[in-house]
């Protein structure tokens, strides 16, 4: 079986090759979706398929080299802020928004990425919120940026509303796809060594900095292409829509959900958490973060490597009980 | 003066993080609950917030056991992010759980000396400063004594530099890690309740503090008593000189007051990059 | 003999705060042989193959081999001028299946460029077959045993089509039968071409492979020969066996 699959190109480091599968047919059908002419809904996808896209920008870093960032927003509200400086020089085409944001999210990700990601461990992390908080006071006492006031682009005409979602759909299925391209090939591999062993990766002949960057900075362009089309689908942009404390841990939840260093697990998690929340925000207005960190605190105490992981299990309840086990005192 | 709180709170949050390698995201919230209890006893029992300090530290720190016990535990041997998440959520619950409690009001501690100051060589000082300061250098000298001189203490370094070393020569892992966490919550609480005489109290106050706690383990370098004060105190006079900046970059007109946090963690990064163990640290372990 | 593939060690030293775990070392290593490098436990052989393989660089002295100094490259680029090496405490990359962890080796060593992805797997499945691991090939590398986690470091390192392999402990662990097996892989790569240096302390497995030996003692470079040479030097058996004895006493009484 696993030689058949890895001859399909499945198996290996992009996770169970049925959760994929399964991402891929509910893409799919999300296709579909404007046809029902349902705006609530469109709405409410879009933001899930954004939310997928961020969470594969996270994960490629975080999940694949094992580098944990804290402060991926900023790529976010990068891109957001792309889109939006281009519209105030009139320029209102997501063709031109997102390559722009893809360019400057990576050229960024570059110059912080080769001193910060020195940095092990925690204090990477520790590094990468640092930037995203200063990038938010930053873009708040920045003229140029609209400061705290925000910037408002042009507003969206109602025939164009789909575009925006089949945009968004777009980014997070070129961000799925490339996950699991990247993991089929060498550099996921050379990802994955830096992850399981940064010295033996070293003395094997991966170039820890020049790949740990690649992840960053390829990471970054996909959180920020989900920044450039959802900014003037929004219409608006300030420092506390584009760095967001909620869009930068987030991601971070749903790839652990999900499954991290998987090709599904940002989609799947990004599906659950952000439908449920969605549910229980409308169900319980007030006090839907309750419900939200307790489900938080049940994920991490009964499937803390995430639901690609299950999908994956062979072993049954026994591989899951002793799996458990082994992260207990 | 807030120096001195902000050592004790970063105390607390290098404790866990240096010895669990849990970042505890709850860390902030933990404050705000300490801020909490003392107002409640301010209130409804008219109790001097300074007596409310060991409460607020007793309190929390038989909060913070449980948790570790009952639930950190279960998961503190998985990667990082595990530990990570599971705070995060805490931190959800426990701050939308104060908000039904308190509701989100802004709620103030005044004892009838709160006005009270005395002037130094032209400066006004206020008596509830000074005393915060005292209090949080004394909670501080507490806290090294016992880690250096106590079974436990020494139980609680040992485990620091080897788990399994420790495990052998006979440390009980899973209630040593409850006891450091408690005590991480313990600091947080007692800092809260110093917090209480200076600042506005809100479900949300916390946060702004478990982001200078990170700031303040990394400049003092983790799980160090010494680091955390000095850390605490650097970061104090960094923060005020930040705020009387004024800077014109490339014709944007930057005022100190509001990039004081942006010149804090610039000060970070570099720090960072320069000296990734802390001005006080160690080598990496 | 050209000058290429000659690993030539000059007055190497290296210390650690203020000890000296190598003072003035010196040897030459000629292509194709196979170098025993011995020394009782502290005196500086796992310092050296880490000097030698690029992971640290010396305080004094230099490493060069085919006519490049060592310290002047990049850790992971060592392994492209030919290089490889085991790790004492071995370094499996544990969430990987054993295939993958040496299809790594593949992928980015010496001509990993040239190679396709299935190219890198069908390479390393040759490589656990020849060192024994097929049979282990698709689980995690974290559910190996000790021995075949030693025998997964030298796949890795094979993988990177090395000229010249370092071998540290690498047969630490194994019952005799299983030495057997390893010295007659050890020989099998030797006769490709490739020169290797093995620290090892089974005596016997050492004697019965090395074309020469290195011995080291707090540091310091105290005997070179063959191994005849070795067995019978006054100044080895007081220096090495002498400790050994000394230790072996020492457990005898507690």
């Amino acid at each position: 079986m696993n030689r058949l699959l890895r001859g399909l190109g499945l198996g290996g480091i992009t996770g169970s090759p049925q959760a994929f599968a399964v991402s891929l047919g509910i893409m799919a059908l999300l296709l579909a979706l404007p046809a029902l002419h349902n705006g609530y809904l469109e709405l409410t996808f879009r933001n899930i398929l954004m939310f997928a896209a961020m969470s594969y920008g996270w994960n490629l870093l975080g999940g694949y080299t094992g580098y944990v960032s804290f402060g991926n927003v900023v790529f976010f509200g990068i891109g957001a802020y792309c889109s939006a400086v281009l519209s105030a020089h009139h320029v209102d085409s997501l063709l031109a928004d997102v390559p722009v944001a893809l360019v400057c999210a990576a050229l960024f990700a570059i110059v912080v990425g080769v001193p910060i990601l020195r940095l092990r461990g925690h204090y990477f992390g520790i590094a990468t919120l640092g930037i995203a908080l200063a990038a938010a006071d930053l873009a708040n006492n920045l003229d140029v940026l609209g400061g705290s006031g925000g910037l408002a682009l042009k507003q969206v005409p109602q025939e164009q509303f789909s575009l925006y979602y089949y945009a968004m759909w777009a980014v997070a299925l070129a961000c799925m796809l490339g996950t699991f391209a990247i993991a089929r090939s060498k550099l996921g591999y050379a990802f994955v060594a830096i992850r399981e062993n940064e010295d033996a990766a070293q003395v094997l002949g991966v170039w820890p900095t020049r790949y740990k960057v690649t992840a960053y900075a390829l990471g970054a362009m996909m959180t920020a292409a989900a920044g450039a089309v959802y900014a003037p689908a929004n219409g608006f942009v300030d420092p506390s829509i584009a760095f967001a404390v909620d869009d930068n841990v987030f991601p971070i939840v749903m790839s652990i959900l999900g499954g991290m260093g998987t090709a599904a697990g940002p989609f799947i998690g990004a599906l659950l958490l952000a439908g449920l929340n969605e549910i229980l925000q409308s169900q319980f207005v007030k006090i839907h973060s309750l419900f939200f960190g307790a489900i938080i605190v049940l994920v991490v105490l009964f499937l803390p490597r995430g639901i690609v992981y299950l999908i994956g299990l062979r072993g049954g309840m026994r591989r899951y009980l002793a799996d458990r086990a082994a992260f207990r005192v | 003066m807030a120096g001195g709180i902000l050592a004790v709170a970063a105390l607390g949050f290098s404790l866990v993080w240096g010895i669990l390698n849990i970042i505890n995201l709850a860390h902030g919230t933990f404050i705000m609950l300490g801020a909490y209890i003392t107002w409640q006893l301010f209130t409804s029992f008219h109790l001097d917030p300074f007596l409310s300090v060991p409460i607020a530290f007793a309190i929390m720190y038989g909060f913070g056991y449980v948790l570790q016990r009952g639930l950190i535990n279960q998961v503190v041997r998985a990667p990082i992010l595990a530990t990570f998440l599971l705070t995060f959520g805490l931190s959800l619950l426990l701050v939308n759980l104060a908000l039904i409690v308190w509701t989100g009001d802004t709620r103030a501690v005044s004892p009838a000396y709160s006005g009270a100051n005395f002037t130094v060589a032209g400066v006004t000082v206020p008596w509830t400063k000074l005393a915060t300061l005292g209090a949080a250098l004394l909670i501080t000298a507490l806290m090294h004594v016992w880690l250096v001189r106590s079974k436990l203490g020494r139980a609680i370094r040992a485990m620091a530099m080897d788990v399994g070393a420790a495990q052998l020569a006979g440390v009980r892992v899973a209630h040593v890690y409850a006891v450091t966490f408690g005590l991480g919550a313990g600091l947080a609480g007692a800092a809260g309740a110093l917090l209480s005489l200076s600042y506005s109290l809100n479900p949300s106050m916390g946060e702004p503090f478990l982001i200078k706690s990170f700031v303040v383990c990394v400049l003092g370098g983790l799980g160090s008593v010494q680091g955390a004060l000095v850390g605490g105190l650097v970061y104090g006079i960094v923060e005020s000189f930040a705020s009387q900046l004024d800077v014109t970059v490339l014709g944007q007109h930057l005022s100190g007051s509001g990039l004081q946090d942006v010149i804090a963690l610039v000060v970070l990064l570099v720090v960072l990059v320069a000296r990734p163990t802390g001005i006080m640290g160690r080598a990496a372990a | 003999m050209s000058a290429d593939g000659v690993l030539r060690i000059e007055n190497v030293g290296m210390r650690f705060g203020g000890l000296w775990a190598l003072k003035g070392v010196s040897f030459e290593v000629r292509p194709g042989s196979i170098v025993g490098l011995i020394g009782p436990n502290g005196s500086g052989k796992t310092t050296l193959m880490n000097v030698i393989s690029g992971v640290v660089k010396p305080a004094e002295g230099e490493v060069a081999y085919a006519g490049r100094t060592i310290a002047d490259v990049p850790t992971h680029d060592v392994c492209r001028l030919g290089i490889a090496r085991t790790f004492q405490v071995v370094k499996p990359f544990a969430g990987l299946t054993v295939r993958e962890n040496v299809a790594v080796g593949a992928m980015y060593g010496r001509d990993g460029a040239t190679l396709s992805t299935a190219a890198c797997f069908d390479r390393a499945q040759a490589l656990l077959e020849e060192v024994g691991l097929a049979r282990v090939a698709e689980r995690p590398a974290s559910d190996l045993t000790i021995p075949d986690r030693k025998r997964l470091e030298v796949a890795k390192a094979l993988a990177l089509d090395p000229s010249l392999l370092l071998l540290d402990e690498v047969m630490a662990g194994l019952n005799a039968s299983e030495v057997d097996e390893a010295l007659h892989l050890l020989r099998a790569v030797n006769a490709r071409g490739v020169t290797l240096i093995v620290v090892e302390h089974l005596m016997k497995a050492i004697m019965s492979i090395s074309t020469s030996i290195v011995v080291l003692a707090e540091g310091k470079k105290i005997a070179e020969g063959l191994p005849a040479e070795i067995v019978a030097s006054p100044a080895v058996v007081e220096a090495y066996l002498g400790a050994r004895y000394a230790a072996r006493q020492g457990r005898g009484r507690t």
